[in-house]
């Protein structure tokens, strides 16, 4: 005999083994929730949804469990507006579980290896026997989710020509959220225009972000001198009594930052996005040199927060590190000192021209750090014509910056 | 478990069915058990979603619901205690001081009253912590505050009691409704997540925006409200830099009424445009295909 909450306690391990994160207080919380709204199937759907699942990205694998699990529901991915009237359109009887129909499904998955302690003996025989089966239920159980999914597809379907003439209620925005992630994992050596106006689109939310978290870095190593001014004036709220003593928010150190980027062909899109994270964000750092390069070395230049290209640039040019590298090194007595931040991107791949790592060695003497970020695929790092490696030995971090989310990473790390 | 559940105020799916018709709020069934769940469990509901979706009208709706006081906190970078819970009316307790001097009280008696809840400023959390009757707490865009201070918040969600160091710790006295709201700009702690309900709004479909309109905007051509709701979930589908929300639809809905436009046409949707997006390259970018987004003009 199973009951609810065994039902419910197997659920939540699927869940589990699906990859959703599930806790105990959870877990209790969605059986007072299913006690509370009753068993009627979108009440109770909705009330373990509510309870389970806390990310919206983790819903779909909600939905599909749940209409495998609970065989009575048919229609999981129904979460339109009510229509009026729609209460009343599930029968009786049809939204409620019919164990046996779990079962005949339960017979036919294959059982989890971490199963829940708190099952019945009986339960566990027909465990083994079901474990025994399982590589001949195996198939059938693949060809029942297909057929399953089809169900789903054709009934979708009927509600479609059901409303007939009105847009589906589809859900048009959860996108802009799930768009977003998609391009942050989106990894750079993947883009095509397209993918790097989208973005540039979404630039803004993650650069916003950014500047959340590397004020926070910054702000951390709290307080400095005592800020006279403030603290008069919060005194003038207690009397005159300089009870609450404010300080200055302490820079724990002054950055100047650096920042070469490689915009030739293979590696524009991540440049281009990086030196507009750190444009945005250059109030946090004493001073921000941003350049650019091919061959040789140009100063970038922002208009309305977006870069645009230099013209000093040949365009097609092709990449040489050790060129630029002997610019910025004449340079060096304007730009760099002991409290710069050298920032370079780029992949490296010098054409086989001079790489002068000894050059990069030496600008480490002077700087406070030297940081390589890398947009390749590690797999690639160091083949054909690239000198990574050269440089790797000369810098304090190699860091992969594949995507928008690890460059984001990787530039919070610079506070 | 039965016990948490019978101890709730009065409710029922039907009581939220109804409060939510009576309260002219359109709906899904998520939404419903959502909020019925947060009435009858006791606990706290944060609601995600794009930004004008209806996630603060919720917190309102359910106020209206039951009758009772929205207490709101509006959470930006930087919040703490002091705005958020309590602080001493310092001002206060110098004045009492000093009388006190004149009068020549013992100090033991000054000091006593001194702390007490006299002179203490109850900020938003307080208030709804220690209000005598169910309320409904709002906390709006928690992802705005400071990790700290969502950390601060879980000893009161979980709990619904708040420590004051002087007076000891404050229980609720009816466990207030919260709802707190986050346009992710930031993930929230997995702590603070597993102690809400979580629900997710999306912006409504046509049809259900349609009603909306019907309901708020009352007087508009029905095939008119019926267009315009249309335009603008396709408006939604162009990636813009901030979709239109609800709200915006229906200062939509308005100007169209009140300019007298019998027609969705490109030359209306171009003269009101301005009221439904607010962003020039969004602007732009619509008003170029308004034609075929409003379905005519193909």
């Amino acid at each position: 005999m199973t009951t609810l909450r065994d039902e419910l306690l197997r659920f939540v391990n699927q869940l589990r083994g699906a990859g959703v994160r599930v806790s105990i207080a959870e877990t209790l919380d969605a059986m007072n929730a299913i006690i509370a709204a009753g068993l009627d199937r979108t009440p109770m759907r909705e009330a373990l949804a509510a309870t389970l699942i806390k990310d919206e990205d983790d819903r779909h694998i909600f939905d599909e469990l749940f209409a495998i699990f609970f065989a009575g529901a048919r229609n999981p991915t129904d979460d339109g507006w009510r229509k009026p009237g729609s209460e009343s359109s599930i029968a009786p009887g049809s939204g409620r579980i019919e164990s046996e129909s779990i079962r005949s499904v339960r017979k036919d998955k294959k059982p989890e290896p971490s199963s829940v302690s708190a099952e019945s003996e009986p339960r566990e025989q027909s465990k083994t026997e079901s474990e025994q089966e399982s590589e001949e239920h195996r198939e059938r159980e693949t060809e029942r989710e297909d057929s399953e999914r089809d169900e789903n597809r054709s009934d979708n379907g009927s509600e479609e020509s059901r409303t007939a003439g009105e847009e589906p209620d589809a859900a048009p925005a959860s996108g802009h959220d799930a768009r977003r992630r998609k391009i942050e994992r989106t990894p750079f050596e993947d883009y095509s225009d397209l993918e790097f106006d989208k973005a540039r689109d979404a630039l803004a939310p993650i650069a916003r972000r950014f500047r959340v978290r590397l004020g926070r870095r910054l702000r951390m190593a709290s307080s400095g001198r005592l800020d006279f001014r403030r603290t008069i004036r919060a005194s003038i709220q207690r009397g005159g009594a300089l009870s609450d003593l404010r300080f200055r928010a302490r820079r724990p150190r002054h950055i100047d930052l650096v920042i070469l980027a490689d915009i030739s062909g293979s590696v524009r899109y991540s440049s281009t996005l990086m030196l507009e994270l750190i444009a945005g964000a250059a109030n946090f750092f004493r001073r921000v040199r941003s350049f650019v390069f091919i061959d040789r070395l140009a100063e970038a230049e922002f208009e309305q927060k977006h870069l645009i290209m230099t013209p000093q640039l040949d365009l097609y040019a092709r990449s040489d590190f050790g060129r630029v590298l002997g610019e910025l090194w004449e340079r060096r007595g304007e730009l760099l000192n002991r409290a710069t931040v050298l920032v370079i991107m780029g992949d490296g791949r010098n054409n086989r021209r001079p790489a002068r790592a000894d050059l990069l060695r030496e600008m480490g003497r002077l700087c406070r750090t030297v940081i390589w970020l890398i947009p390749e695929e590690r797999e690639r790092w160091g083949s054909g014509d690239s000198a990574i490696f050269q440089y790797a030995r000369e810098v304090a971090a190699l860091v992969p910056s594949r995507n928008l989310r690890e460059l984001e990473g990787a530039l919070v790390k610079l506070a | 478990m039965r016990s948490r559940c019978s101890s709730a105020v009065d409710t029922s799916n039907e009581f939220v069915r109804a409060g939510l018709r009576r309260a002219n709020y359109i709906t899904n069934e998520r939404v419903e058990t959502a909020i019925f769940l947060a009435l009858a469990l006791e606990k706290p509901l944060l609601i995600e979603g794009p930004a004008g979706s209806g996630k603060t009208e919720v917190a309102k709706v359910i106020a209206e619901m039951l009758g009772t006081e929205l207490i709101r906190l509006q959470c930006y970078e930087g919040l703490d205690e002091a705005r958020a819970l309590y602080e001493w009316n310092y001002q206060k307790q110098l004045l009492r001081l000093q009388a006190d001097e004149h009068q020549g009280a013992r100090w033991e008696d000054i000091s006593e009253h001194l702390f007490s809840r006299e002179y203490l400023l109850e900020r938003p959390l307080l208030k709804a912590i220690s209000a005598p009757r169910k309320v409904v707490l709002l906390i709006d865009e928690i992802d705005k505050a400071d990790e700290e201070f969502e950390a601060f918040l879980l000893e009161l969600l979980s709990d619904f009691q708040v420590t004051v160091p002087e007076l000891g710790t404050l229980r609720a006295v009816e466990i207030p409704v919260v709802v707190l709201t986050s346009n992710r700009v930031r993930e929230l702690s997995e702590a603070l997540r597993r102690r809400c309900l979580h629900l997710f709004i999306d912006f409504p479909g046509a049809e259900q925006e349609r009603r909306i309109v019907q309901l708020k905007v009352p007087g508009l051509d029905e095939r008119l409200a019926t267009e315009a709701a249309r335009f603008v979930g396709a408006v939604r589908k162009q990636g813009l830099k901030k979709p239109p929300s609800i709200a915006e639809t229906l200062d939509w809905a308005r100007a169209l009424q009140r300019l007298g436009i019998k027609e969705l046409n490109s030359d209306a949707i171009k003269s009101t445009l301005g009221v439904l997006l607010k962003h020039e390259d969004d602007r732009a970018k619509i008003e170029s295909k308004a034609g075929a987004l409003s379905g005519r003009g193909r």
